[in-house]
Formats: C-alpha cells, structure tokens, sequence
C-alpha cells in the first residue's frame, strides 16, 4: 500500500492564478471514487468560480459522479491553463447542492447558454449548483515547453483605464453625458463596441435600454423583463454573468423575449447580436440595490475573461452612484443653460398626429409607435402644457405630478426623460426636449401637432 | 475477470486508434482520487489491451496509486465530437517503455494536432499538452474489463454493448 495523498506536500497555487483555467477553454475533468474503491473520471462543462475557497459544479444529471459524490465526497479535478497549457490540480470537498441564489441563477443562465449551442437544451436541465469546498490547489509540475506557443493576448492595463473611465465618468454634469462616458470607455478603450445601458424600472419589474452602441437602430426603449435573459437574470440574481460560448444562444434571449409583449405594436425591438458568441451583463448596484444592467457582447466567443467582468463592476459601480446621484440632484434651474434659443414653428414642416392610448400611456406619431408607459405619460403632459404656450418644465413638477404614475420610491425620473429624448431624437426630431440645468428642461414642437387620446 | 470484454463498438475503436484524449484515474487507500492527462496511447487486440503513457513527475500519485490499488478508470474523448468511453479495468501492469513505443506516441502526437486544431487551437498546444521530460515516460498497459458511452447526452453512463 502506497502512503495517502498528503496535501500538505503539494506545490500550491493560488485560486487567482487558477481562474483562467476555469474558462473551459480546455475541458476539465473530475475523478471520484465509489464506496468500493472504482475510480471514475468525467468531464465537466465549466467549473464555477464563487470565492477563494470555493468553486461550483453544475448538478445536471444522476450519473456515477454525483452517486460517488454523495457517498465520498473527495474528488480531483484536472484542469489546464489556457496560457502555456499548464496543468493544474483542485482538490475539493463536496458540501451542499443549493437550487437557488446568485451562484445558482449564474450558473442557470450559463449553462442556457452552452445548451443552445450544442442543441442539447432539453438535456441541459440545472437541478442545482454543487458546492465544493476547495482543499487545494495543486500546481502540476511543469514538463519542458515547446517552443512557439501562442503569447497571451495582450489586453489594457485594467487600473489606468479605470482611472480615466473614472474621471470621465466624475466630470460628467448629466445623465446622458454620464452614460455616453461609460459606452466611450467600453468602446474605445476596452474595444467592447457593442454595449447597452439599461435601467431598472422596479415597478414594473422590467429593464428598459436607454443607451446602446454597437446596433442599428439602437433599440433604445426596448425592455426586458427582470429574470430573463442574460441581462434580466444579471439584474434579478444582482451578480455578473457572463457566457464565453453561446453562438446561437441568442435563442435565450430573443425566446424569452419573444414572449413578452410581442403582440403588440408598442413594442421596440431589442437590439442584441443575432448571433453573439460571448455576453457579460453586470448589475448596476447603488445603495442596495441594482438600478440598472451594463451590457456588452461580442460574435467572437470566450472574448470576456475574469479581468473583463472584474473591469465592468468597478467601472459599473461608480456608474451606478452616478445614475443614483443624477436622480436625486434637483435643485431648482441653474444658469447651466446650453440649449439653443426658441425656435418658432416652421410653417412648412408636415403636421404631427399624436395619439395617446390611456390603457398604458402608449404615444403613436403618425401611427407610428414612439413610446409608453411613464414616459408616455410625461410627454402628454408635455404636449397639452406645450399647446397652452409653456415651453419650460422642472424635474420636480412633474415628479409631483400624481397624474404621471410615477412610484414614490427609486423612480429615476431623470432616466426616463433621457428616454424619452433619445426615442425623440430618433423617431421625432420635430419634437424636442433639451435640458437647460440642473432638474429643468425645455421642450419644443417644430411642427404644428393634432393631440388625439383613446382608451 | 478472465472472460473477455465484447467487443468495442467500431466507432469507439476507431476514435481510441486514431489517437484522442486520453485520461487516467485511479485512488489511493482513503479512496482520494488521482489523475492525469496520458501523453501517448496503444490501441491491441481491437481494444482489449491498451497501453497509455504518462509523465512520471507530473503523475506520480496517481502511478503510485494505480501500482498500490492495480486498478484504474480511463476516459477516451474525442475534442471535435465529443465521442467519450469509459474503461474500468483491474488487470493493470506498469512498465519501462520500449523501443516498439516510440512509433505510438509519435502518432498519438500527430493526432493530437489534429484534433486541437479542430477545436481552434494552434497545432503547438497539443505540444504543450503532451510534454514531458525525455526518459521520463512510463506505459502502464491493461484490459478492460467494464466500458461505458459517456458522450454528453441522456445515453451517458451505458455500458457499452457488444457490437
């Protein structure tokens, strides 16, 4: 008999170095042992990184590894470092199966994502997330490398570009400015082009996007209920998620939207990839709570590593006090005015008929389907206020508006008028909202406008 | 066990000839489990013997284990198809590698080439996957006496059937 296992012997490393290993570039494997003494090895489709002490393997089926789990809960996992294909040891302890929380809901959605694209999604089935504690972390000896293997890809220093996103993100005076400085960042200095900013509406228990770069149209206004989709899980589950191998798992997505809404015409198209290879949605957390979703995604798959998501949180949290802070300054007009003098009414423009369906405050121009729900009911409100001949509003008559059916609490009034500028700008440069300080705007029709309301 | 294994299901002999994934495991007395990567695979008597070789230092718990408990599990998988079987096997010998080797473990690398590439890794990784020190390798040879379909799906975990 050979002596047992002694961990104390071993070389260790640390659960940073390891991380990259569990991406699953290169499949790990697992070896348990039966009551009997039969070793047994499987492969595994990711394991999950949930803190230095732990990692969690999904629980999909009733296979021998499970059985042997639940009789000896030691097992080894075989992994390699996709950089040098190093190999690694974990040495865990099976604790608990949860089947719900933050690292449940994660691993639920990821492996949603796997599913779609191996058309296994009926198999795919998370029952639960096995957590293991994390006994140690061997580092295998290394054998001679050859030569020529791939350098690591080089990627931006992750703290100089967090110092500068956090300066952008503190000089910025307005909601819109603030975001747009968040989707400059992705873009330029992280080369994330397709990004989105949505924000929470509690109430309504759904995210509406009110930034996006990357899509055409830019889907601003589009929602996605909480608790679907990478995005709606992402704010539900209030942790980052993110899906290194999804390829047509747009299927996730665009299912689950698909059953929202879909049959009516006040519906606007979410913007995402028809066919992203890698998601990472962070929660924009303030205070307690998530007050909306970051976004990104790329058609190239395992484009977001463990640094990516890290980068996205911190630059999100400072994103989220903004949106927080932006929501609650509303001193009365400052003289910060940037807008432009009153333009009349152009004789010549064509006339706008606006209808407003009070069902659910949805606004059609021209038949043509703008926006609903709060900020439908502000721009009503704008327009019979606009056809008295008042051309300036405040943040706070309208938040004390009770007509508007704004909820008392984290309403975020401030995103909704940006919103509603944005749909605007878009879909109806004739009407224009332009802010002119602090908790103030303007707003103005350039065409002559018919209001007609329905039930 | 004496009586032979039926035999292999010609997809599965065909994969483990080629030259594929190839894992080991076995366990020590109090039952941890061990396990490494085989750097180089022999496929004999249509499967019913197989030699796999393993790197001394990077797997000497689990060579200990395996000469201490003369048992292992080892896991055929192919990368681009994911085709996966399982062998139990009690009859298991350790021994110095041979001259006769060396044409294996040159066309088990070869393979492997092939298959990462496959799965959009550069040929060299396979290099990577498989190094070892020279002089460094051990074969440890066996016949199987159990085997198993572990193809991710709802088949996973069959014994495998004679064909």
């Amino acid at each position: 008999m050979n002596a047992p296992l002694d961990l104390a012997r071993l070389e260790r490393g640390s659960m940073d170095e390891l991380r990259p290993a569990l991406e699953g570039a290169v499949p790990a494997v697992m070896a348990t042992v039966a009551a009997d003494g039969t070793p047994n090895v499987a492969y595994l489709s990711q394991v999950h990184h949930v803190d230095e002490r732990h990692v969690a393997l999904s629980f999909q089926f009733f296979n021998r590894t499970r059985q042997n789990l639940l009789a000896h809960p030691r097992s080894t996992v075989l992994l390699v470092h996709p950089i040098g294909m190093t190999f690694y040891r974990l040495h865990l302890r099976y604790l608990r199966t949860e089947t719900g929380g933050a690292v449940f809901e994660r691993m639920k959605a990821q492996l949603a994502g796997i599913a779609s694209q191996s058309g296994l999604d009926d198999v795919f089935v998370l029952r639960g997330a096995d957590i293991h504690e994390v006994l140690a972390i061997e580092r295998v000896p290394v054998a001679p490398r050859p030569p020529g293997l791939p350098a690591p890809q080089a990627r931006p220093a992750a703290l100089p570009v967090l110092s500068r996103a956090s300066q952008r993100l503190g000089a910025a005076r307005t909601l819109d400015a603030l975001i747009e400085a968040a989707l400059d960042v992705l873009q330029h200095e992280l080369d994330m082009p397709q990004a989105m900013v949505l924000i929470a509406d509690s109430a309504a228990g759904r995210l509406y996007t009110v930034a996006s770069r990357g899509y055409t149209p830019s889907g601003v206004g589009s929602e996605i209920p909480f608790g679907q989709g990478v995005i709606g899980v992402a704010a539900r589950a209030a942790t980052p998620l993110r899906i290194n191998h999804m390829t047509s798992a747009a299927l996730y997505n665009q299912a689950v939207l698909g059953g929202y809404g879909r049959d009516t015409q006040a519906e606007i198209a979410y913007p995402g990839l028809a066919r992203p290879g890698s998601q990472l949605a962070v929660p924009l957390a303030s205070a307690g709570r998530v007050v909306g979703v970051l976004f990104v995604e790329c058609g190239q798959e395992m484009r977001f590593n463990h640094e990516d998501e890290d980068l996205l949180v911190a630059l999100g949290g400072q994103l989220a006090a903004g949106i927080d802070l932006m929501h609650e300054s509303e001193e009365p007009c400052g003289t910060e005015s940037d807008a432009g003098a009153p333009q009349a009414v152009a004789p010549a423009a064509a006339p706008l008929r606006v209808r407003r369906y009070r069902r659910d405050d949805s606004v059609f121009v021209n038949n043509a389907y703008l926006i609903k729900g709060v900020a439908g009911a502000i721009l009503w409100k704008l327009l019979t206020h606009h056809r008295e001949g008042r051309h300036e509003f405040t943040n706070r008559e309208l938040r004390l508006d009770a007509s508007l059916g704004l909820p008392d609490v984290s309403d975020n009034l401030e995103a909704r008028l940006l919103l509603l500028h944005r749909r605007l700008t878009e879909q109806c440069p004739a009407l224009r909202l332009q802010k002119t300080g602090r908790g103030c705007f303007r707003f103005d029709a350039l065409a002559p406008v018919e209001l007609v309301e329905s039930d | 066990m004496d009586k032979p294994l039926p035999p292999l299901k010609p997809e599965f002999l065909a994969m483990m000839a080629k030259g594929v994934s190839l894992m080991l495991c076995s366990c020590d007395p109090a039952l941890t489990p061990s396990v490494m990567r085989a750097v180089g695979s022999r496929i004999e008597d249509e499967g019913r013997r197989i030699t796999a070789y393993l790197g001394r230092a990077q797997a000497a718990q689990l060579l200990a284990d395996i000469a201490s408990s003369g048992r292992l599990a080892a896991v055929f998988s192919q990368p681009s198809t994911h085709l996966t079987v399982q062998f139990k096997s009690r009859r298991v010998r350790i021994r110095e590698t041979r001259e006769d080797d060396g044409p294996h473990l040159e066309a088990y690398l070869r393979s492997m080439e092939q298959e990462v590439a496959a799965v959009g890794f550069a040929p060299v990784c396979a290099h990577a996957l498989l190094a070892h020190a020279p002089g460094d390798l051990v074969a440890v040879e066996f016949e199987p006496d159990e085997a198993y379909d572990q193809t991710p799906g709802p088949q996973a975990g069959r014994q495998v059937s004679a064909h």
